[in-house]
């Protein structure tokens, strides 16, 4: 029997090369951050220069020795440093004359915690580079710590719930809300279960990081750390965009757009009833939560001049 | 722009750090203000600004970023400087575990001076100190023209294939930082052509995109302890490099200060003073005054903190019969100073005599001649037998 | 790896630690760490290409007429099964396999 070849996805259109990555690497199962960086690495093409730092990501982005787990150039540096190292970097191709994508990939710890005054300061020089921040919420890698990132309520091992704390007790920092005011030439939020609408987007972050800074908040779930099941890594990704948690939008030289617009926003507990971080949270608390979620989301459809 | 011809001007230790830097052409140059360094960065400004400069200039919004720039732009091949000074060098200090780490031939001015208390706007070495076991060469300058020469052999030093390590070139804040001094400028083909045998050196590893390069990749077990032996060798070796390479800039420019360190009168010495920096102007005048007097004393000024140059140090101190040491940080926990301390430990080369430890010169109080006469008198009073206090607080006085 | 110079048998060649990954690609067993596999009903495929792409280590292979996941690095996550939409694949737990299949790579 011979049929004709079924079309692949069309995200697959944006693949440039093969996966870079070695097939065994140091990433939990069903890891959404294992995804990220591989359909990164494949979308802006084996010439991208990865700069990464203490992290989840650093087992695998960072070589061994004289060994490495992927075929892209990367510089590997402290957690302050990611930005800055880049800056260093990307400032002497252009000296030099070399064409160079060079990509901070960190997670929301180096980006929102300990290296944002770096980031801060390259966004507002305009460093020409990718700055992408795959957000789990919390230090995941240093055994789930609370992190700016971390959302109200979560439990964490330092926001832990007993009789005296029922998780986090303050709201997360809108960080991609946060870089767009930084008025550089690109800023978006991506999430895996949107794979094209991802695609685009690093496709623009490239073109725009000829010109300037471009930055990329990925929402980006761990399920060690969040406490859900190995297989249900997208799904809590499109749950999270489905209940305007996690909006995707983008500002392209400070004109806002929503790229993926939900017609029925289902509320959070659809979300936070996936997560094990969240299986304590009382009425108030998720009316809290829900009440933040709304309010961030009412900013980005203002921004975007929608009703 | 015409490039820059060889001039005598009267300018300020941080404009000869400044122009020295210009001369050497870097490539990418990381810029964050700190009294008393800021007109270092200034000047490179107005240089770029004005054309003389061709380099990326980094306006970072803080030190630990100046570090991280900088040794980015080194590791992709490029030649990077910068400047600091005192809480911006400790604010740096996870970033140059890194740069000496990964072998960054960095060169960075850092003008010495104290770090705690918003107000201790004052000159001392403590900074310098505190940042001693990063794995960065240091060397330290006595007066504008060695600054301005210093930044030129730093570079010459830290990319030099056998070496490949960052240089600190330090100087003490207000004292020279702002002293203006009549300066020997060198037209930059001069500067060019006294480095140009870097170019001659099999090309070091660069991070180029597109390479399958991962530059850091330090981790495991035994590949880190042999990069950490590789470290330690280089640093080494520099000591003597240091040596050739000042002695090479004798050849080029007329000027050569000894290497690792310079001695002043010490041949024939009996006794020994042993200090660093701006404060070793004052020590030779009186060191001329007490040889009048008839006491045989002798001057030796260290120019190189790290590597420790203890060979050439064992040399010359070995045989005196009694050694002061002038401190101008503080070894806290260990009641002296570092100086001290790391003098004391070549006693068993050196010999058991007189060993005085005068602390002086923290938070901009004046090494004044009086000072150093108390000083010279103590360790020959001691010399000869008298009981003499090892640590002494000079301006408490101790 | 080793390297043999003439200061003797070292890691790297160079002063600094640098990898080449045109030398030296490194690869763990991670096929080994699954405890669940997923097995593809061919006849229920429709070559939507969904587990294809949101496969984490990217290990499902197209067979043209469908995907087969490289046995040597899944991890066993389950992520293919869950999000196939005509439920081609069933995660079946690693004790039930008696077939002797390889986990080794294609």
């Amino acid at each position: 029997m011979s049929t004709a070849k079924k079309k692949l996805p069309k995200v697959c259109e944006y693949y440039q090369n093969e996966d870079q990555f070695s097939g065994g690497v140091a990433w939990c199962s069903g890891c959404a951050l294992e995804l990220n960086a591989r359909f990164i690495s494949r979308v802006l093409g084996k010439d991208a220069m990865f700069v990464g730092t203490p992290s989840c990501s650093a087992p695998v982005l960072n070589a061994a020795n004289t060994g490495a787990w992927h075929k892209h150039s990367h510089y590997a540096c402290t957690m302050t440093g990611v930005a800055s190292s880049a800056t260093g970097l990307t400032r002497f191709y252009q000296k030099s004359g070399q064409d160079a994508t060079v990509v901070c990939f960190t997670g929301d710890g180096c980006a929102m915690d300990v290296g944002f005054q770096p980031l801060s300061g390259a966004a507002e020089r305009n460093e020409k580079m990718i700055y992408i921040c795959y957000d789990n919420e919390g230090y995941m890698n240093t055994g789930v710590q609370r992190s700016s990132g971390t959302p109200l309520g979560a439990a964490t091992s330092t926001t832990q719930i007993g009789p005296q704390s029922k998780g986090k007790s303050t709201g997360s920092k809108n960080m991609p809300m946060v870089m767009a005011m930084h008025d550089v030439p690109y800023v978006a939020t991506a999430t895996l279960s949107h794979l094209e609408d991802f695609a685009k987007k690093l496709m623009k972050a490239k073109e725009m990081s000829k010109e300037g800074f471009a930055y990329i908040h990925v929402f980006c779930p761990c399920n060690v750390g969040w406490k859900m099941s190995t297989d249900s890594s997208i799904e809590v990704c499109r749950t999270a965009v489905r209940t305007n948690y996690f909006p995707l939008w983008e500002a392209e030289h400070g004109v806002f757009r929503l790229t993926n617009k939900v017609n029925q926003q289902k509320p959070v507990g659809e979300l936070t009833k996936m997560l094990g971080k969240f299986k304590h949270l009382d009425q108030g608390q998720l009316a809290s939560l829900q009440q933040q979620v709304d309010k961030r989301y009412s900013i980005v459809t203002a921004l975007c001049g929608m009703p | 722009m015409e490039a820059h011809k060889k001039q005598t001007k009267v300018i300020t230790g941080n404009g000869a750090a400044a122009y020295a830097a210009m001369l050497c052409r870097p490539d990418v140059v990381s810029l964050y203000p700190i009294t008393p360094q800021s007109e270092v960065i200034e000047q490179l400004e107005n240089f770029h600004a004005n054309g003389v400069l061709d380099a990326e200039m980094v306006t970072v919004e803080g030190e630990n970023s100046a570090q991280n720039v900088v040794c980015g732009a080194s590791m992709a091949g490029g030649r990077a400087f910068t400047a600091t000074s005192s809480y911006g060098l400790v604010f740096m200090y996870d970033a140059m575990f890194q740069t000496a780490g990964y072998r960054a031939p960095v060169v960075m001015v850092n003008v010495n001076r104290e770090p705690p208390g918003i107000h201790a706007v004052c000159s001392g070495q403590q900074d310098m100190i505190s940042v001693r076991d990063t794995g960065w060469i240091q060397v330290i300058a006595e007066n504008c023209q060695e600054i301005l020469d210093l930044v030129v052999m730093a570079f010459r030093l830290a990319e030099d294939h056998d070496i490949q390590l960052p240089v600190i070139v330090n100087y003490d804040g207000y004292y020279l930082s702002f002293l203006a001094e009549k300066v020997e400028i060198p037209g930059i083909d001069e500067v060019d052509k006294y480095l140009a045998v870097l170019k001659s050196q099999p090309e070091r590893m660069k991070l180029t995109p597109g390479k399958s390069l991962g530059c850091g990749s330090h981790g495991l077990g035994m590949g880190f302890v042999e990069l950490r032996h590789k470290h330690m060798a280089a640093l080494e070796r520099a000591k003597t490099k240091w040596d050739e390479i000042d002695a090479e800039f004798g050849q080029a420019f007329g000027r050569s200060y000894g290497g690792q360190i310079e001695e002043y009168r010490n041949d024939d010495a009996d006794i020994v003073l042993f200090t660093s920096g701006s404060a070793v102007g004052t020590a030779r005048a009186v060191v001329d005054a007490k040889r009048k007097e008839g006491i045989k004393v002798g001057l030796v000024k260290l120019r190189m903190f790290r590597p420790f140059p203890v060979e050439r140090l064992v040399k010359a101190l070995r045989g005196k019969k009694a050694i002061g040491v002038l401190d101008r940080s503080l070894g806290f926990g260990w009641g002296c100073g570092p100086l001290f301390m790391e003098t004391k430990a070549l006693a068993a080369e050196i010999g058991i005599v007189p060993m005085l430890n005068f602390i002086d010169g923290l938070a901009n109080m004046d090494i004044t001649i009086p000072h150093i006469e108390r000083m010279i008198d103590d360790i020959h009073h001691a010399s000869l037998g008298h009981p003499y206090k090892e640590v002494a607080w000079v301006t408490m006085g101790e | 790896m080793e390297v043999k110079t003439d200061k003797g048998t070292c890691i790297f060649e160079t002063e600094s630690a640098w990898s080449d990954a045109t030398k030296h690609m490194l690869c763990l067993d991670s096929g080994s760490w699954r405890t669940e596999r997923p097995v593809v009903r061919k006849e229920k495929c429709t070559r939507c290409g969904l587990c294809y792409i949101y496969c984490p280590p990217q290990c499902m292979v197209d067979k043209d007429d469908h995907f087969e996941p490289n046995l040597a690095y899944c991890k066993g996550c389950g992520i293919c099964a869950r999000e196939c939409p005509t439920k081609a694949i069933t995660m079946v737990s690693e004790g039930e396999i008696s077939d002797g299949s390889s986990q080794k790579a294609d």
